[in-house]
């Protein structure tokens, strides 16, 4: 045999055994920290109350709310449709089919916005896109959805617009009837004048 | 015949100029300037660590040169800084955090073992720099808690602020569900108090029109 094939043949072998000890690659890639970074001061993640309500109404199908609070908070409350993944489980092998869908947009809310924050950093440095954060969280939701307050006399007419769009949310989500042009019309009960005996005389 | 039997050393020459331009390959490799120094896992746990966090009264002895090895970084931008800020915090803006000079400034702070306290207008807005710190392995950056909104209200009482709670995150401030039910049930009470059929009467003619014109 000659020499030459024998060395190529040796260097092949070293280089196939190298393969063995690759590190396993992780299935998702995270982005490289300074990637991470400069999302991170970028305000773009940041989605209000009234973005998420005007959602929750159109029954847009792309929207995945997920409550990073603890099982027992989300047993309690939470907004229609939202999964509860609690922050210290989002790593966890069960939750990671959630993520990472094509076209779905994940929202985190919590109490207010830091833990859904630290959600959004962690599952952003796993790469995972399109994710949001409710700005303000649940504490917000009920100051500007819930419990809409009137704006003042001299506001801008867009602060009452935004007024009717939250009272009109506030139906929808609690089924109050606050307004009374809103029910239905009252039932008007006729008394008819009883016609008395035949007239009598005339001309 | 082959080609390289006429010269069996060719062949040799080759592998080794190829094994020593992949060998160059490897050690030209530009080094990444960030690594992470924490694994995911790791980070889950930082969230739980009391010692990164900073409380706002103990601002006080900062203040009073008592703990000298505190630095205060204001990152919010030079307009906002100017404005009003900490007094001997320095200013980073959060977009030239990673600029070489801060970076090897922080480092210098880190092997002088100073406590590097990241504070913005709020503590949403340090947050997220906070955890990239402490990802890549700036273990001496704390978060100011409250953030400068808080401090700027409660400057002249820091001290009494380490009873207080309200500059803590996380806590619902509501009872969501009662406030919720308590909305809607108030819609719907209203709403059969107010169904009373409505019954009109109409006025009766005295007497049949008797008689004519």
């Amino acid at each position: 045999m000659n020499r030459n094939y024998f060395i190529l043949t040796v260097l092949m072998l070293v280089l196939a055994t190298g393969t063995l000890f690759l590190k396993q690659e992780p299935k998702r890639k995270q982005i490289k920290p300074e990637d991470l970074l400069y999302e991170i001061i970028q305000p773009t993640r940041y989605v209000t109350t009234d973005q998420i309500a005007r959602i929750i109404i159109e029954k847009d199908p792309t929207l995945e709310l997920v409550d990073v609070r603890d099982a027992k908070s989300y047993d309690q409350f939470a907004l229609p449709n939202a999964i509860n993944i609690p922050t210290d489980s989002l790593l966890s092998p069960n939750y990671q089919d959630y993520f990472g869908i094509p076209g779905m947009k994940v929202v985190f809310y919590s109490n207010d916005d830091i833990l859904a924050d630290q959600a959004w950093v962690l599952t952003r440095r796993m790469g995972i896109n399109e994710t949001y954060v409710m700005k303000g969280g649940l504490n917000h939701w009920i100051e500007t959805i819930i419990q809409p307050k009137e704006p003042p006399e001299d506001a801008p007419y867009t602060a009452f617009e935004q007024y009717q769009f939250r009272k009109g949310a506030q139906m929808y989500f609690t089924g109050a009837k606050v307004d009374n042009t809103s029910q239905k019309k009252k039932k008007v009960i006729v008394k008819r004048r009883k016609k008395e005996t035949a007239v009598a005389g005339g001309c | 015949m082959h080609v390289h039997e006429l010269n069996p050393k060719k062949t040799l020459v080759a592998v080794i100029i190829f094994v020593l331009i992949i060998i160059i390959g490897f050690l030209t490799l530009k080094k990444p300037r960030f690594t992470y120094k924490l694994s995911p896992e790791q980070t889950l746990q930082l969230l739980h660590d009391e010692e990164a966090l900073f409380h706002p009264y103990k601002l006080v002895e900062v203040l009073n040169k008592k703990n000298n090895n505190v630095v205060l970084i204001d990152i919010r931008d030079r307009f906002t800084y100017g404005q009003g800020h900490i007094p001997g915090a320095e200013n980073i803006s959060a977009y030239d955090l990673t600029d070489m000079k801060n970076i090897e400034h922080l480092k210098e702070l880190q092997d002088a073992n100073m406590t590097v306290v990241l504070y913005g207008n709020d503590q949403l807005q340090a947050n997220g720099p906070w955890m990239w710190f402490r990802q890549v392995g700036f273990d001496n950056v704390k978060i100011l808690l409250g953030g400068y909104g808080y401090y700027a209200t409660h400057k002249n009482s820091l001290a009494l602020t380490i009873n207080d709670t309200s500059y803590l995150k996380g806590t619902p401030k509501y009872d969501y569900a009662k406030v919720a039910s308590n909305v809607s049930a108030a819609g719907n009470s209203q709403k059969t108090s107010s169904k009373k059929p409505v019954v009109i009467r109409r006025k009766k003619k005295a007497a049949v029109a008797a008689g004519g014109c």
